[in-house]
């Protein structure tokens, strides 16, 4: 047996001196292996990766117990600086890649340890062998590539050192379900090519597949463990990680079986859905055209859903309705409303709320204020009311909290109310989103990759909230989402798009048999 | 006609030395994030150190040991004061640097005193004339070297690897040290190429037409703030452009003062914030500043 490249023994993690966020964790990666660890959001796979790359003292955390070895040398006292050297690389979760530099520039920065000038000319062509788009692109600001092409770069950079063992976190993150294959595959090269691996995955039947070994993570401990084959058979994991019959919808449509609602939610205002009628849509940024002509139409207290490929056209459409894009032409009507021509404040008015694919939330404040923040829209006591803390705010604040609580309580967030939210891991952030959105009382909600960086089993439990807002509240819902068995079992009609054009509307039966969608979007996984 | 373009060849040189001190601004702040309120004092630092040395060691010898304890100068800075700091936080670094500032410039001004002491330049009180236009010789030297540092500044932050680490670390500090890039080496080379910008900008600060180092030469550094500012704050071409602009509007509005006079006198003084502000008002995150949330 030979030993191991990394071992990692009973590793406890604290953030702040307090949140425990590992316990006793141990595990290991031989050398030439790929290792996936899989686990629901929050159970500690991020915070894993960072002690193991030594870049946890940037987001607040530290190591209070146990040891970390690579390739025989206790870590304790090493930083991320020496670990890159060592041949340890951490591609971190989100790409990050650096949006101002040109894709050259940002291979040149993931290379920087390397010294050799030589060494690091036969790293860039090893890269480019293994993703010829940046090499075609290599010119171009790494913030114009697409999300597929961004996540290449961001692994192509960590590659740059010829590392030894690759930890990629979450490497699948909003990709479009042909593109996750195709990062599967890459891994396997990556592999094949003498690189261990450590993997993080949410995507768990593409990190069963590539991994030689797993792992599963929960709530800071690891619960299981086997060869990848092994894991994959068990019932718990098919159910929680993997979702039985992934290709197919497994739940019926809302009409049938209304979910059971822990909490109800009560409108403070008559407001009711209205007809979404999106006509025409064209939008273009200087030479590029990200909607080309675009139409569908969103029926009140429907659920609809927007796929296709990453680069599509999707999250401008989302950003075009809640105003943060101007159309080039054509229109998008809410009611009697022509929400194009409208300030996203006043879109916002008309009852539209939504959420971001980058998550954009007050990271040093609590969840609760966070979410008390999307409460201004419907609040009626004004600013001096409130300062002089007046009997009728105080009631009101009141009322409000009471308001909040019962949205987290729906959405899985009520324990972490009093957590700032840059606490929290990435798919709790998501829930945070949506209930401040939903604090707002909407009569649409436009939802940008709801489950994004969630498990199956997470997934689930985000539809079954998604479908009870939207019975309790009457409300209509616009989604992105790449999540295929999510969008099929949630949405009621789907609008697909490729490079900006509508290719194929219908319900989620008729859309999955569409030969053109297959070609363009599912590819073979959903065949 | 001459007299315009005299104005504008003043203008411009002035302006390029202003963007060598607007650089160390953006520099400082892209790889540290501290607004450097003792860019100033560092500048006459440099500017002192020449002025004392030019005697024993000659006008050049002096020159490298002015830009090179400016550099060291403004890397102690940073490694003693701003890495030391409990909270990593702007406001309190800028408050901070105000504290250095006052500190720096009442014991340059103690040993200066009221003295105003002599750069000893080659170029002396020489002019240079060109097709009726008349320039100090150490504004048109001035304006190549400052031409000469901006390209090596280029080159440095687009070709070299320790500039690309530079600009990742700005653009993203926690990425970047996972690249193995230690922040605090990129910290320190930001602060040293400051200072160094800061101390040659003093030299020729403290050349013909100005008599000479006095602390009131921290101030005038203080004129290279607005052009930072409209540039972009985080933008080195932002600031050398700003730099220009101020140059230029400064030099226009002193040359033609006695045209203007209805505006009130000193009118040079005020001309730069008002463009600064104008400029603002227009393009709220300056001329090459990054725009905010540039997809949603």
């Amino acid at each position: 047996m030979p030993d191991p490249l990394l071992t990692v023994d009973d590793l406890t993690v604290a953030y702040d001196g307090a949140v425990q966020a590992l316990r006793g964790v141990s595990l290991r990666v031989d050398a030439g292996s790929v290792v996936a660890v899989l686990g629901s959001n929050g159970a500690g796979k991020t915070t894993l990766l960072r002690a193991v790359s030594r870049s946890l003292g940037t987001v607040g955390g530290a190591v209070t117990g146990g040891t970390i070895r690579f390739g025989g040398q206790d870590l304790a006292r090493r930083d991320a600086s020496w670990a890159v050297r060592a041949g340890l690389v951490q591609v971190p979760e989100g790409r990050r890649i650096f949006r101002d530099l040109t894709v050259e520039e940002n291979l040149r920065a993931g290379g920087y340890t390397a010294r050799d000038a030589r060494a690091r000319a036969e790293a860039t062509d090893r890269v480019f062998d293994l993703f010829p788009i940046l090499a075609e692109r290599r010119h171009q600001r790494g913030g114009l590539l697409s999300g597929g092409q961004q996540q290449m770069l961001a692994m192509g950079r960590g590659l740059m050192t010829s590392p030894k063992l690759l930890l990629l976190d979450e490497p699948s993150l909003g990709l479009a379900p042909q593109l996750v294959e195709q990062i599967g595959d890459i891994i396997e090269q990556i592999h094949a090519q003498g690189t261990s691996v450590l993997l993080i995955e949410q995507n768990a039947s593409m990190g069963l597949r590539v991994a030689d070994r797993a792992y599963v993570l929960e709530v800071g401990t690891i619960t299981a463990s086997g060869t990848a084959a092994e894991l994959a058979s068990t019932d718990d994991i098919r159910d929680r990680y993997l979702g039985v019959g992934t290709s197919s919808p497994t739940r019926t449509t809302h009409e049938d079986e209304p979910v059971d609602v822990p909490v109800h939610l009560r409108r403070s205002s008559t407001a009711t859905a209205q007809e979404l009628r999106v006509e025409d849509l064209t939008v273009r940024f200087g030479g590029i055209t990200a909607l080309s002509e675009v139409s569908f139409t969103v029926a009140a207290g429907t659920i609809h859903a927007l796929i296709g490929p990453n680069g599509a056209g999707k999250s401008t459409c989302i950003n075009v309705l809640g105003g943060a894009y101007r159309a080039t032409s054509g229109t998008v009507h809410y009611g009697d409303a022509t929400v194009s021509a409208l300030p996203s404040h006043r879109i916002a008015d008309l009852g539209v709320a939504r959420t971001f694919q980058n998550i954009s939330l007050s990271l040093e404040a609590t969840v609760e204020d966070n979410l008390l923040v999307g409460r201004h829209r419907v609040m009626r006591t004004g600013t001096a009311a409130q300062a002089l803390r007046l009997p009728n705010a105080r009631k009101e604040e009141r009322t409000e909290r009471e308001a909040v609580r019962r949205i987290a309580v729906l959405l899985g967030i009520d324990a972490v109310l009093d957590r700032a939210v840059h606490t929290l891991s990435y798919g709790d952030r998501k829930r945070v989103e949506m209930g401040r959105a939903l604090a707002a009382e909407p009569t649409l909600l436009l939802l940008d990759e709801p489950v994004a960086g969630m498990t199956h089993g997470e997934s689930v439990v985000m539809a079954d909230a998604i479908r009870a807002v939207q019975q309790e509240l009457g409300l209509s819902v616009l989604l992105v989402e790449h999540d295929m068995p999510f969008v099929m079992g949630l949405a009621e009609r789907i609008t697909v798009l490729d490079f900006g054009k509508r290719i194929a509307e219908g319900s989620p039966q008729d859309v999955q048999r569409d030969p053109e969608v297959l070609r363009a979007y599912l590819g073979t996984a959903a065949a | 006609m001459t007299y315009l373009l005299t104005q504008l060849a003043n203008g411009l040189s002035y302006g390029l030395i202003l963007g060598l001190i607007a650089v160390g601004f953006v520099i400082v702040f892209t790889s540290t994030g501290v607004l450097n309120f003792a860019h100033g004092s560092v500048l006459l630092a440099g500017a002192y150190l020449v002025a004392v040395l030019h005697d024993p060691i000659g006008f050049w010898a002096a020159a490298v040991v002015g830009i090179a304890g400016a550099a060291l100068l403004a890397v102690l800075i940073n490694a003693v004061l701003v890495r030391n700091l409990a909270e990593a936080n702007p406001g309190t670094a800028a408050i901070l640097m105000l504290g250095v500032d006052i500190l720096l410039l009442t014991e340059l001004t103690r040993r200066i005193g009221n003295r105003v002491l002599t750069i000893g330049s080659p170029w002396g009180a020489d002019v240079f004339s060109f097709g009726g236009i008349t320039l100090p010789m150490s504004r048109v030297i001035a304006a190549g070297l400052a031409i000469v540092v901006f390209a090596l500044l280029w080159f440095l932050f687009a070709r070299t690897g320790t500039g690309i680490a530079m600009r990742a670390a700005a653009a993203d500090g926690d990425t970047a040290s996972l690249m193995g890039i230690r922040l605090s080496r990129t910290g320190a080379a930001g602060w040293a190429l400051a200072g160094a910008l800061a101390a040659i900008a003093g030299i020729f600060l403290a050349s013909f037409p100005a008599p000479g180092v006095a602390p009131t030469l921290a101030i005038s550094a203080f004129a290279a703030i607005p052009a930072w500012v409209l540039g972009g704050f985080d933008s080195v071409v932002g600031a050398i452009v700003g730099g220009l602009i101020i140059g230029v509007v400064t030099a226009l509005a002193v040359g033609y003062e006695s045209e203007l006079h209805f505006l009130g006198r000193g009118l040079g003084e005020v001309v730069p914030y008002a463009v600064m502000i104008l400029v603002l008002l227009v393009r709220p995150s300056g001329l090459f500043g990054r725009k905010e949330a540039v997809r949603v």
